[in-house]
């Protein structure tokens, strides 16, 4: 006998989103103290980097892990925030925080408008269709130098503000925390998105399209759904990078960048948002620690993401759940 | 009136005509079979139904009144017509719970969260699994149990027709059994049933009505007793007497 009118709680197999919340607010109360640790300004650009990794990275991630999508111009939409950010403070004379939320907003459009030539491609097409876009976008960026300032780039951009705070004399740790503020928005807004209806359909599109398009799930508004979403925050990262290096370079389009990003989605463990988001501050951190190697640096980083991924293949995060589990274990054993 | 209305349905790959001028007419409330060999246009007849993943070349499809040859997959998903596939079928990284969750939501987006929450349990009991196993990766089922899952998420979209493409395929002989009860309840919750099988026995035992395709042509439609009389129905699957002997 089935009582129909017993209610399904939550989501069952899935940690609790009250769980998840508690978590959340100590990882990122631990993060708000690294300033106290971390006096120096040059440790806090460290960081600063990491948290602008750790956004484009975790936003990949929601587009490559969850969606499936190969959108290989994922750097491009980092790109163009850099650039709008750049274009809108220097040549429309836009409020910097204005610019800010503009540039993921323009992100968001060019992800739309990429999103339409991919939705009949799988695979290895959606990478050439997607590479050839980043490409588009930076020769489209260097043959309009006029205005973009070509292969030179676009210098002295105007910088965020905080009330009357010194942003240049204060130890960085104004763009700390507006990066950290960024970082933690981001998160919850991927966070609440994957662990949302939305974001099992985009999961459920990835595992068999055609068996989620008999569900009543519409591929192309949910694609379109999936980019656009990765877009807004990776927009609004290239837009605090160019405020906080103060300058644009079509270095952002290169391989270099999206190799390192990519490895950071990898190694902490895709469809997760946090993997990428502590392989994020791993990668960094490390790539710092070991300066001193030189040129052995990138091929020992190498050497080690391939040592990860053999023991871990769902990276970071089945690595700290693997560890996780042993010590829970450890802890039942009755002595 | 009829539910659904195929008339001169055809789909050619190539040069080979996978369906070829098939048209028949199911009727509301009734489970009606289609048997024919294997390679004989069963499944790729299912796919032209649902535009999943492809329409028809020619013909016309009338389902509820609507003209649905042309619409995409998910718009006729919503008009109520349902479709399970051949093999069982998932979506690994989601729960069962969520699994049925997409077709509660997705296949009838009019309703409210806690409403699809409530049919998506509904389906999932039906079906027979049970509530401590909802929070489980669908990854990790057996293969009858994804085949449940497959059809709860069908039942949990509410529609008015369903397409059940080789149910019983690799399945045991008690699962079978356990299958045609489940089909026959479906059928009883007021779903019309249109089931492919290339087992006849298995057809037999459950349809109204019965169609046989051959090589993508209608070889002979009517009661289930009279058609596998049929000595063209006969052949197609036994091969003629002379071959035979």
């Amino acid at each position: 006998m089935t009582d129909m009118n017993k209610r399904v709680s939550g989501a069952p197999g899935r940690t609790s989103w009250q769980r998840e919340a508690v978590g959340f607010v100590l990882g990122l109360a631990v993060l708000a103290m690294l300033p106290l640790v971390f006096t120096d300004s040059y440790s806090r650009h460290i960081l600063i980097m990491a948290f602008i990794y750790a956004m484009v990275a975790s936003n990949w991630d929601l587009s490559l892990g969850y969606g499936g999508v190969f959108n290989f111009g994922h750097l491009a939409l980092f790109g163009i925030g850099v650039y709008a950010y750049a274009l809108l403070t220097k040549l429309a004379g836009m409020d910097p925080w204005v610019a800010l939320v503009a540039s993921g907003v323009v992100a968001t459009l060019a992800a739309v408008i990429v999103t339409i030539p991919i939705l009949r491609l799988k695979g290895i097409y959606i990478i050439l269709v997607t590479f050839g876009f980043a490409q588009l976008v930076m020769q489209i960026i260097i043959s309009q130098s006029d205005i973009t300032g070509g292969t030179q780039g676009i210098v002295r951009i105007p910088g965020l503000y905080i009330f009357d705070h010194n942003m240049v004399r204060d130890g960085k740790i104004g763009y700390f925390g507006i990066a950290l503020t960024l970082l933690a928005l981001s998160t919850i807004f991927l966070r609440v998105l994957v662990r949302s209806r939305i974001g099992a359909s985009i999961v459920a599109l990835r595992d068999n399209e055609e068996y989620a398009i008999s569900r009543g799930v519409s591929l192309v508004r949910q694609r379109m759904i999936t980019l656009a979403a990765s877009a807004f925050f990776t927009g609004v990262a290239g837009a605090f990078y160019a405020a906080y290096q103060r300058n644009a370079s079509i270095d952002v389009f290169g391989m270099s960048l999206a190799t390192i990003v990519l490895s950071m989605v990898l190694l902490g463990g895709t469809g997760t948002i946090y993997g990428a988001v502590i392989a994020s501050f791993v990668l960094t951190v490390f790539a710092e620690a070991m300066a001193d190697f030189g040129a052995w640096r990138p091929m020992i980083t190498a050497v080690l993401i391939i040592l990860v991924m053999l023991v871990y293949p769902s990276g970071l995060v089945g690595m700290i759940q693997a560890a996780w589990g042993g010590l829970g274990g450890r802890l039942r054993r009755p002595t | 009136m009829a539910l659904l209305a195929v008339e001169g349905v055809c789909k050619a790959f190539g040069s080979l005509k996978a369906v070829d001028e098939v048209s028949f007419t199911v009727a509301p409330g009734e489970i009606f079979g289609i048997a024919g060999p294997n390679g004989s246009g069963k499944s790729t007849l299912f796919n032209l139904i649902t535009g999943i993943p492809f329409a028809p070349d020619r013909g016309r499809i009338v389902f509820d009144g609507d003209d649905i040859q042309g619409k995409p997959g998910h718009a006729i998903a919503r008009l109520g017509l349902a479709r399970t596939f051949q093999r069982e079928t998932s979506f690994d990284g989601l729960t069962m719970f969520e699994n049925v969750l997409i077709g509660a939501s997705y296949g009838k987006p009019d309703r409210a969260a806690a409403a699809a929450r409530d049919a998506a349990a509904e389906a999932l009991e039906f079906v027979g699994l049970e509530s401590r196993s909802f929070g489980r990766l669908a990854g990790e089922l057996s293969v009858f149990d994804r085949k449940c899952l497959m059809l709860a998420t069908a039942i949990a979209m509410e529609p008015k027709m369903l397409l059940l493409d080789e149910p019983a395929s690799s399945l045991t002989r008690p699962e079978i059994e356990t299958s045609i009860g489940l089909i026959r309840r479906t059928a009883a919750r007021g779903i019309t049933i249109v089931l492919i099988e290339h087992v006849l026995t298995f057809l037999m035992s459950l349809s109204q009505h019965l169609l046989v395709l051959n090589q993508g042509r209608v070889l002979a439609a009517g009661e289930p007793a009279t058609v596998i009389a049929d000595e063209r129905v006969i052949e197609a699957y036994l091969g003629t007497r002379r071959a035979a002997a």
